[in-house]
């Protein structure tokens, strides 16, 4: 007891000498208030992300390759946003950490808040979906406005080019090969007496989805269809930044000539 | 003076409107059951008494961060925690010191008498206790010796009070076995 007696007098000692304070509480509440931030900015990030992946899994052209089935397994692999699929990964894992660092829901088990936190990710992931902001982002991203910078790293790979893969729309239909735009510039694309056509007719303007492989720059195709563009809008838009929208110009035979320009002049009936 | 009248959390209110002295009585308080606390893992006197000054220390620095809504008592013994871990970590002991009529709680709440000898139950519990790791010692502590409630020891080690029951079961399975075993 008597040693009790004085520790509580050394400590007092202390105190009262002024050599022990009080922390301020202001350091507390800054700490309670950067950790809460903390969590909140990375979940809405988290929930941020799980949209883009949506939005790049619905509008690239990362799906788009698993209709020819297996074969277009390596092609989808490809086009995978692995980065936007770990960066998601990250800020919910992120989010778990700060919960379990924290001091304010200790009480619950982990296993049911882990639950919880992808659950409401997921959700408003979802929800998000709705909203348009994925393509506000792909906009500013592609047209290089700074806000857009942060996330060019991440849906940059939605345009890029594929060994195994390759998307466009016709503006050249040859003997053995087709011309074709892509959001990276016009593609000329071969064909083999080995590669598989639709059945029905290509025309320009349609765009295409084809399995093939590229060597030396120059892109065979083993299997081809038409796709419909609202399939692969990141595609759609990316050609029509390039390229203008789709246009047909009235010659005075009678014909129609496509434009890749963006004057338009006149459609007719005549041209479909 | 006698403060016997306010409670631990009206005294902590006190404390940080600048009427220092009142922390004497916070210290009176807690010195008896902190230093019985740590005793389960510190033998040494003086790094018990080092340690239990840091921790009164500590706790007056950080005595903002309590939420004055909830109880102090957890709340010093989550410092306490934190620092007798960081003891054991430092110091790489793992050996426990019962008082002496503290092996007959254990006895009684695990119902040992059949499978011990009586004469040598406090050195085998001691050494029990010892060989358990620290995540099954500590809840196992606080209920035992500390008789701590789930709530409060769910409060003090920062876990879910279910984890708290399935510790405690599993602690005393692994030092039933351990007493068996020998």
């Amino acid at each position: 007891m008597d040693t009790n007696s004085e520790i509580e007098k050394k400590i007092m000692t202390e105190i009262e000498s002024g050599r022990v304070k009080l922390k301020s509480k202001y350091i507390f509440w800054a700490e309670k208030f950067g950790v809460s931030s903390a969590f909140v900015v990375t979940v809405l990030l988290a929930i941020l992300f799980f949209n883009l992946v949506l939005f790049y899994l619905k509008s690239s052209d990362n799906l788009a390759y698993l209709s020819f089935g297996n074969s277009g397994v390596f092609a989808f692999l490809e086009s995978f946003p692995y980065l936007l699929v770990v960066a998601f990964i990250i800020f919910i894992l992120l989010a778990g950490t700060i919960i379990v660092k924290s001091d304010f829901a200790y009480k619950s088990p982990f296993g049911f808040l882990a639950l919880a936190i992808v659950g409401v990710v997921i959700v408003c992931g979802i929800v998000l979906t709705y909203t348009g902001v994925a393509e506000k982002i792909e906009q500013e991203t592609f047209e290089s406005r700074p806000s857009g910078f942060l996330f060019k790293p991440f849906l940059s790979r939605g345009l890029e080019a594929r060994h195994n893969g390759i998307v466009g729309r016709i503006i050249e239909i040859g003997d053995s090969n087709i011309t074709i735009q892509t959001p990276r510039g016009s593609e000329k694309i071969i064909l083999t007496n080995e590669s598989l056509l639709p059945t029905e007719p290509l025309s320009e303007g349609i765009f295409i989805v084809a399995l093939g492989s590229r060597d030396d720059g120059n892109f065979t195709v083993s299997k081809l269809r038409i796709i419909n563009p609202e399939e692969i809008q990141m595609i759609r838009r990316g050609v029509h930044r390039r390229f203008g929208q789709f246009q047909f110009h009235v010659i005075k035979s009678g014909g129609c000539k496509f434009l890749p320009s963006s004057t338009i002049i006149q459609v007719t009936s005549s041209c479909f | 003076m006698n403060f016997d009248q306010f409670t631990d959390e009206q005294l902590i209110v006190q404390v940080r409107e600048n009427d220092k002295e009142k922390y004497a009585e916070i210290i009176r308080r807690y010195q008896i059951k902190l230093t019985h606390y740590l005793r389960k893992f510190i033998r040494n006197h003086d790094e018990l008494e080092d340690v239990l000054q840091e921790i009164f220390i500590r706790t007056y620095r950080n005595l903002f961060a309590f939420d004055t809504d909830k109880k102090f008592s957890p709340w010093i013994y989550r410092i306490a925690h934190n620092q007798a871990i960081n003891h054991i970590k430092k110091n790489k002991k793992g050996s426990i010191s019962l008082d002496e009529y503290e092996w007959e709680i254990v006895d009684e709440k695990m119902d040992l008498k059949k499978d011990i000898d009586i004469g040598l139950a406090k050195t085998k519990i001691e050494k029990g206790l010892s060989t358990l790791k620290i995540k099954y010692r500590e809840p196992l502590i606080l209920y035992f010796f500390e008789q701590k409630s789930y709530e409060e020891i769910s409060d003090i080690l920062h876990i879910p009070i279910s984890t708290v029951g399935t510790l405690i079961s599993r602690g005393k399975n692994a030092l039933k076995e351990f007493l068996e075993k020998k």
